[in-house]
């Protein structure tokens, strides 16, 4: 079980990264955590390989009272430790603690994790739940990409080639905001069978129901129908089959019963 | 001789701290520990090279062609360059027992996906599987039989084009019950399910082949639990004489039966490097393990059983199918699995009657090989499950059922319905023991106030477990391989150390502290003194090999024998520096003790080997090495049993099962190190949770598998395995060295039927059982689903 | 070849390896530390758990080059360590070890709940254990030996609480502000729809049908060119062509996740129903996985302006591809590949742009970009629609 042969370079600049990945063949590697297991299982098969995690870039973080920024490279254990700002209540620390296990928190990427786009990812889930935004880079300007629309489907994104995600803008709810996250899992740092979080922040009138593990995008449910009532009806065409969905309505209730501390708030 | 009846403190009065019986650290350990054990990845030598396997993607294909590719075909190898190989056949012994040959690489047809095409040579592991890829094969897909029930059927496409059907075997144990089944007052009936599953030692199998030329002999190092067997089944391969080849069993990382099998990459690798003049390597990916050798347990059941209104069993009336996969593997056959499903579906139970048919089923699958307990984690799921099926149908404690119908332990030794010999035990004491460590009066108190989606459940199961077995029953299964004496050699070094050489082998099992301690035991050599080869057949006496939970009891009994033998010649020696008779001298604690006088045993070996001209010409022969020959006093085999009791929590809306406790009774007779046999135990209940909850392979109507990444096969982990509490009784054996008895399987038998039973114990109030294994998730909550649909129709 | 220094148990280590190399091969046969173990070589057994600068990582996944420069320690290089040397007496003591092939990754891990998390009690443990499997312990010796020496440090200097990551300013150069245009429609959350499930619940059948405000003869002209069908699956390429047996490729890709089949197609027609039928077949040589597919079409007139198109296309995978547990996401990768396949030839016979030509197959390399033109495409469909 060994890779395809590739190049692998290790580029020192955004500018020279850019290029390197928009080369036809080429795949950016942050931390390798998703990419490692399809290279060794061949069916992931680039002719390069271009190494993202250690961008100047991409590290490092940004606090303000309205968002904290994360450098896209910025790794799932750093975030777990703390070493970053978080919400209250710890929220990113307790979702960065339950990705995988933890030697593969210490290489993988919050930006890794979220251009991988498995439709099972714990970043990708919460964040979208979060209103979250990646911020990219090209030689020619950037994007803001709200997440809710950044995933096309299992493991694609908008990026377009030679784009490069810089940093995840995360937004800081309002007081008294409620969240929930819940996932069902067979083992832990298991892929999820079912997932969902949810986002209540009242003083921004926001309610944010995310389910993941659709076998495709992740399903936002906003407003009145961010309630888990309404998530079999919007997994009817997903694929997953009936069991599962009932799986998913069941986390979306947890997570919102987690959010609303039992209380169920008005939408 | 057989059954020398030495019991623990014989020979080494006083408690030396390292006999029978002591939780001696192990002496194997610290090479582990240091990352300095060897096992074959590990090993380099001078010009080896590496191969990688092209590997069928289907199940069932008829072979059109196969493309070298032009620049280096001199490098690829198919079935047309294996000149001369012969197949691997395992023929079972029973009559209607239809034959498969299983070439080292396929030829006319592939049989099932990850069976091995053509294999690529190269530098490095990486070079050789770019190398397959290059490999063009072209194939005709056939139908695949991805399910033993459809194989079965008449107008089923074949495996095997000749047979004219897909049993390999089809056996029947007779009984009119026709009567019975008229009057009986409770009639039970269950269909079970149980999944294919992939043993999955964390080191993957792995062979390195050289030949070498000053010997003239095949030197093959590989991950095997069975050195001489697959000397003797590779050597018919190669068509060699044994004594030119050699095999090393170095550190194995595990076995559970994986490894106890001739591998047809083990027969490619061995005609390679004779062919091609240099080493050869391949080690086995976890990608090729699960793809292509998910390879035992699967086994479905239609079972009547037959009690009378106290829940006393009457009469068990069983249909069982195995699927056997495509071919009968070397050595166990394709049918060990089934014959064990006939002689051990009764249990530890009494009946009147009893009637099994069963089937071994060639499918598209990989050759069924014998996992932790063969076919007793199944054959105990079956009958525990009917347990309990009649303790619902007649209102009664399931524990008290199985107490009813337990062999009681004044009926030892006891020939139970299937003439199994249960040796010795008190099987209900082990019962109420676990009965009594799980608080069933509070957990049934709590279940009676539960109204959430959190339901609890209690489950039992107790099984016996035949182990270290001999000639008369595995000839009477069938088996090509019928163990006899088991031998070992015991040597002392001039300098007084004594080596044991033993022709098991030992990969996890702790054997090189145990038999140290058993050398101890009748020598009083410091065990730090004792070395234990193994797993080598130029430096160790044959031997079938680790398996069928029989080295503490079969390679514990030899060394035993060996070291009482040998001792028998110290003692003349001794005796004779002691200027005494030596019936006058005896062996204590490392020396010869005649009165206060002593001489060490280091002060023998010393004049034996090195100061001969002190002793007289007709002293002792034979020398200070010994091949010491054992059986057991029967050969019927030791019977440790144990009782399982586990509460679980099912969360009926996700389905998540959570083991909240689990105890056990266990007995293995004497035990020799009862830190290693807990280690045992604790291992195997891990498995065991896997079997329940856990693993399984899934094919689709293709045949192609489903689970190839461990992300997708799940092993249990730390967080799915509890703490266990074990409890043991000490019922010798009256037939084994020490009273000792094999326990090496137990721990895996139990839990799928006592989790499986305490799952449908808690979902019993809402109606709904999971009859297959392993008890997922989506199979609870599908299962309350469909139990609402009804409701709701 | 690439050249790869780094420090490994705290000596300078330059090696020549093929870029490929994972860290795990380097430190196993180039440097001869085989301690290092490789268990599954997709991380999840943690077998192969070795420190990088000091943290636990899998190094079966890790690249050698991209370790360039750093640090790491194997279980040989921990031999003198104080906390491993507690950590071997406790695993002996409490018999944590039985074949010994997961032993070093599990020293490793053991070593670090030990240094992060000396508080950490039995669930603790185990949770920080979950990514290291053992097949022969049932874990409880392990646990013990753990909490042992836990137990044996309490009261010692509690660990440096590692520092906060350096602050950063990330100005964005927005070129614009544009949302991204996936697929997910936000206002239902519904994802792309899925096939029918097979007989099993495999995802091998799908159906299409296409309302066309086409006169159904021009339909069944445009169906009858291989040419213009072929066009319409992303990433397939005519080869060849002789009468109705075509030989051809096609890339596709998920995401990382690539296949290249090469193989043949017959199709045949049945005018007068207009109806056809085209089974391929073809394998995608780099993993040996086989592809094969037929469909069914027929064109259904709708009185003389519109006619219905119906697709029923099955399709069977075999081999390595097919052989991942997470189903919904073949089902609905291959769900959209049929949709496209539709959208793109309803463009066609609607007259609109041709779909993307198959850029780039000389490379040999994937169809990331038409793949995800031909789902933009879609995605507009669906809007206009």
């Amino acid at each position: 079980m060994k890779p395809v042969a590739f190049d692998h370079d290790c580029p020192v600049t955004l500018e020279e990264a850019a290029r390197l990945i928009a080369r036809p063949g080429a795949r950016p590697i942050a931390g390798g955590q998703s990419l490692g297991p399809m290279l060794n299982f061949r069916v992931a098969r680039p002719d390069h390989l271009v190494a993202l995690a250690a961008l100047a870039g991409l590290t490092g973080v940004e606090d303000t009272a309205q968002v904290i920024t994360l450098g896209a490279a910025t790794c799932h254990a750093a975030i777990e430790d703390g070493r970053v700002p978080d919400l209250p209540g710890g929220v990113l620390s307790r979702i960065a603690g339950g990705i995988a296990y933890r030697a593969v928190r210490n290489r993988g990427t919050i930006g890794g994790s979220l251009c991988h786009a498995d439709p099972g990812a714990d970043w990708l889930i919460t964040l979208t739940a979060l209103d979250a935004s990646v911020l990219t880079w090209t030689p020619s300007g950037g994007r803001m990409i709200p997440l809710a629309g950044f995933v096309t489907g299992a493991f694609r994104t908008v990026l377009a080639a030679g784009e490069i995600v810089q940093a995840v803008h995360i937004p800081r709810p309002g007081p008294g905001f409620g969240w929930g996250y819940v996932k069902a899992c067979r083992k832990p740092g298991e892929f999820a069978h079912a997932m969902a979080a949810l986002l209540v922040d009242p003083a921004r009138g926001v309610r944010r129901l995310v389910i993941g593990a659709t076998g495709g995008a992740p399903v936002l449910l906003q407003g009145v129908r961010a309630d888990p009532a309404c998530v079999g009806d919007a997994l009817a065409g997903s694929g997953l089959g009936r069991v599962e969905r009932r799986m998913q309505a069941v986390v979306a209730a947890r997570a919102l019963a987690q959010a609303t501390n039992g209380r169920v708030m008005p939408a | 001789m057989a059954g020398d009846g030495i019991r623990a403190g014989d020979t080494a009065p006083g408690n030396t701290g390292q006999g029978v019986g002591h939780s001696v650290p192990r002496k194997e350990d610290d090479r582990y520990l240091r990352g300095t054990g060897e096992y074959v990845g590990d090993i380099r030598l001078a010009g080896m090279r590496e191969l990688a396997f092209v590997r069928s993607p289907y199940a069932h294909a008829r072979l059109v062609s196969i493309r070298k590719p032009a620049d280096a075909a001199h490098l690829v190898f198919t079935a047309d360059d294996l000149c001369d190989v012969l197949p691997i056949i395992a023929n079972s012994g029973l009559p209607g027992f239809k034959s498969s040959a299983q070439p080292a690489l396929a030829s006319g047809k592939v049989r099932h996906v990850g069976e091995a095409v053509a294999v690529c040579v190269a530098d490095t592991r990486a070079e050789a599987e770019d190398l397959a890829a290059a490999v063009i094969v072209e194939y005709d897909e056939l139908p695949a039989l991805s399910d033993m029930l459809d194989a079965a059927r008449p107008d089923a496409p074949l495996v095997h084009d000749h047979w004219g059907d897909n049993l390999f075997l089809q056996t029947r144990v007779e009984a009119d019950l026709a009567e019975i089944a008229r009057t009986a007052p409770v009639v039970v009936r269950r269909t079970l399910r149980t999944a294919r599953q992939c043993m999955s030692p964390m080191e993957g199998r792995g062979v390195i082949a050289r030949w070498e030329a000053r010997l003239e002999q095949l030197v093959l190092t590989t991950s095997t639990q069975m050195p001489h067997i697959v000397r003797t089944g590779l050597a018919g391969c190669l068509g060699l004489p044994e004594e030119q080849v050699r095999i090393i069993a170095p550190d194995v990382g595990g076995g559970f039966g994986y490894k106890g099998i001739l591998l047809p990459e083990e027969v490619c690798a061995g005609f390679l490097a004779r062919h091609l003049g240099h080493p050869v390597r391949w080690i086995e990916d976890r990608r090729e393990q699960l793809a292509g050798n998910a390879n035992c347990r699967e086994h479905h059941y239609d079972l009547t059983a037959y009690a009378d209104a106290d829940g006393r069993l009457i009469a068990l009336d069983a249909d069982a199918s195995v699927d056997a996969g495509a071919y009968s593997i070397y050595p166990f056959s394709a049918c060990l699995e089934a014959a064990q499903v006939a002689s051990i579906l009764p249990g530890p139970y009494r009946m009147d009657a009893y009637r099994c048919v069963t089937r071994s089923v060639a499918t598209n699958k990989a050759g069924i090989v014998p996992y932790r307990g063969v076919a007793r984690a199944g054959v105990c799921y079956a009958m525990e499950t009917m347990m309990d099926a009649i303790a619902a149908e007649t209102g009664l404690a399931p524990h008290l059922v199985r107490l009813r119908n337990l062999v009681p332990a004044d009926a030892m030794p006891f020939d139970n319905i299937t003439n199994k010999h249960f040796d010795s035990g008190d099987y209900p004491e082990a019962l109420r023991r676990v009965v009594a460590a799980i608080d069933v009066e509070g957990v049934r108190r709590r279940q009676a106030v539960q109204d959430g989606p959190v339901r609890l459940g209690i489950g039992f199961a107790i099984f016996c477990e035949q182990g270290a077995h001999g000639t008369s029953v595995y000839h009477g299964w069938g088996i090509p391989m019928v163990p006899g004496f088991e031998q070992a050699v015991a040597r002392l070094t001039p300098d007084g150390g004594l080596e044991l050489r033993v022709g098991i082998q030992s990969h996890g099992q702790g054997l090189e502290t145990t038999l140290a301690q058993v050398g101890h035991e009748i020598l009083g050599i410091s065990i730090e003194r004792i070395r234990v080869v193994h797993g080598d057949t130029a430096l160790t006496p044959y031997s079938t090999g680790t398996w069928g939970s029989r080295c503490m009891v079969m390679a514990g009994g030899a060394v035993a024998t060996a070291c009482r033998e040998l001792g028998e010649r110290i003692l003349a020696i001794g005796a004779h520096l002691l200027q005494v008779a030596p019936d006058a001298a005896r062996i204590e604690r490392g020396q010869v003790v005649c009165g206060a006088r002593t001489v060490s045993i280091s002060e023998v070996a010393r004049t034996w080997y090195l100061r001969p001209q002190e002793l007289p010409a007709d002293v002792c022969s034979g020398g200070l090495e010994i091949t010491g020959g054992y059986k057991t006093l029967r050969d019927t085999g030791t019977f440790s049993y144990a009782a399982h009791a586990v509460v679980v929590s099912v969360d009926t809306e996700l389905g998540d099962v959570a083991i909240l406790d689990y105890a056990i009774c266990e007995d293995g007779g004497v035990l020799v190190n009862p830190m290693i046999v807990d280690g045992q135990v604790h291992g195997g209940v891990a498995q065991g949770i896997g079997t329940a909850l856990y693993e399984e392979m899934p094919f689709d109507s293709a045949g192609q598998p489903l689970a190839t990444t461990l992300a997708d096969y799940m092993l249990p982990g730390a967080t799915e395995v509890p703490a266990l509490r074990v409890d043991h009784m000490v019922t010798p054996s009256p037939y084994s060295a020490f009273g000792q008895k094999g326990i090496g399987e137990g721990g895996a038998i139990g839990p799928p039927a006592a989790i499986a039973n305490a799952v449908n114990d808690a979902l019993r109030p809402l109606g709904v059982s999971v009859d297959r294994l392993p008890i997922t998730p989506h199979r609870i909550v599908q299962a309350l689903m469909d139990r609402c649909d009804r409701g709701v129709s | 070849m690439t050249r790869v220094t780094l420090t490994i148990n705290e000596r300078t280590r330059g090696a020549d390896i093929a870029p490929r190399t994972s860290l795990a091969d380097l430190l196993r046969d180039t440097h001869l530390l085989t301690g290092t173990h490789l268990g599954c070589e997709h991380g999840v057994c943690g077998a192969c758990t070795i420190l990088l600068d000091g943290a636990p990582v899998r190094s079966c996944i890790t690249g050698a080059v991209a370790c360039a420069g750093r640090s790491v320690r194997t279980i040989e290089g921990l031999a003198e360590d104080a906390v491993v040397a507690e950590l071997r007496a406790a695993f002996t003591a409490e018999h944590a070890l039985q074949c010994g092939y997961c032993t070093p990754g599990m020293l490793v891990t053991a070593r670090d709940i030990v240094l992060r998390l000396p508080g950490a009690d039995e669930a603790r443990v185990r949770l920080e254990l979950a990514g290291n499997l053992c097949r022969c312990t049932g874990y409880g010796g392990i646990v013990r030996a753990i909490l042992r020496v836990l137990d044996a440090r309490r009261g010692e200097a509690a660990p440096v609480r590692p520092a906060p990551l350096p602050a950063a300013r990330f100005a964005p150069r927005l070129r614009d502000t544009g949302a991204g245009t996936g697929v997910m429609d936000p206002a239902t959350g519904a994802p792309v729809a899925a096939p029918d499930a097979g007989p099993d619940g495999a995802p091998d059948r799908m159906r299409q049908v296409l309302m066309l405000d086409v006169p159904a003869d021009q339909v069944w002209a445009a169906v009858r060119d291989p040419v213009l069908v072929v066009e319409c699956v992303p990433g397939a390429r005519l080869l060849s062509r002789q009468d109705d047996r075509l030989v051809g490729e096609m890339r596709v890709s998920l995401g990382p996740i690539q296949a290249a089949f090469g193989g043949e197609a017959t199709v045949e027609y049945r005018t007068d129903a207009m109806s056809g039928r085209l089974v391929c077949r073809g394998q995608d040589q780099a993993s040996g996985t086989r592809l094969s597919g037929e469909a069914e079409f027929h064109v259904i007139p709708d009185g003389a302006e519109r006619c219905r198109l119906e697709m029923d296309m099955r399709y069977a995978l075999r081999g390595p591809l097919a052989q991942f547990g997470r189903g919904p996401v073949v089902q609905v990768f291959a769900t959209e590949i049929a949709r496209t396949v539709g959208a793109s030839l309803q463009a066609r016979l609607r007259g609109e742009a041709a779909p993307a030509p198959p850029a780039r197959l000389g490379a040999g390399r994937l169809m990331v970009r038409i793949v995800w033109r031909a789902l933009k495409r879609l995605v507009s469909f669906r809007h206009d629609g």
